[in-house]
């Protein structure tokens, strides 16, 4: 499957947000402002960030990530990053980079679970 | 495939002048590593590494150039990436190198994990003239 652009859709009180396989800094970028924007516009509590196309994760992504989940935090929600791949996550390691104060979640499904007990 | 269409154009390297070249960098260096035979964890590693070096030429240089050269030989495969850019250069190639430093407010992670992610990373930089970053990796094939 592949993803050109960055999909946000509300489900309930939740944002579920869809990262391309190979998102341009561009997109990275407009990915944090349509986070926010969103969380404003539907009021959501929490957020989900599906990363499992994802296929590179450099530093400048797991800083806008790190970023975001302190942004959305401020602004009273939680974030929860799903479905990283294994190669992604051994890399991301080797390069000592962290996702901040994000939840983490294999998939989408689990990702929900996790936010409807911390919300519940 | 995008290295395929630059191979049959005779073409070894790709400029860097916009941000989105920082993805066909990528695109390309992930073609060439997964036909070369690298597994799925040293593809995701070299093009993380492509990634923070095509990214560091287009933020400190504005315009640059990516070169690579593949190497085969019985039993093993090794990819050669070159980044040069004419760009103001790095005054300190040590204190780049540590992790936490960056002049442009970043983490401070991209060269000292690509120095991890690699093999071999060498670095040439002349103060005001330029940046020649080379990095190389091998594996071991069946």
């Amino acid at each position: 499957m592949f993803l050109k652009t960055l999909s946000v859709v509300k489900i309930k009180n939740v944002l579920l947000v869809t990262v391309p396989d190979d998102p341009s800094d561009k997109m990275v970028y407009e990915l944090q402002e349509q986070v926010l924007r969103s969380l404003e516009k539907h009021r959501s509590t929490g957020v989900i960030l599906d990363i499992s196309l994802v296929n590179v994760m450099d530093s400048f992504f797991a800083r806008t990530i790190a970023e975001t989940t302190q942004m959305v935090s401020l602004m009273s929600g939680m974030t929860v990053v799903a479905g990283m791949q294994p190669n992604v996550a051994i890399t991301a390691t080797e390069l000592g980079l962290t996702l901040g104060t994000a939840f983490s979640a294999l998939d989408v499904d689990q990702a929900f679970e996790i936010l409807n007990k911390a919300l519940s | 495939m995008l290295v395929d269409k630059l191979t049959a154009q005779g073409a070894t390297g790709l400029s860097i002048t916009s941000e989105s070249d920082i993805v066909a960098c990528r695109k390309v260096i992930r073609d060439l590593t997964t036909q070369l035979g690298f597994g799925m964890t040293d593809v995701t590693r070299i093009v993380t590494s492509v990634s923070e070096l095509a990214r560091n030429v287009y933020v400190h240089a504005k315009v640059g150039e990516m070169r690579w050269n593949s190497m085969r030989s019985p039993g093993k495969i090794g990819i050669e990436i070159i980044f040069e850019d004419k760009g103001p250069g790095i005054a300190d190639i040590n204190q780049a190198l540590e992790p936490g430093f960056s002049t442009a407010k970043s983490m401070g992670m991209g060269l000292p994990g690509v120095k991890k992610l690699m093999d071999e990373l060498e670095i040439v930089s002349v103060d005001g003239k330029g940046t020649l970053v080379k990095v190389k990796k091998w594996a071991k094939v069946k």
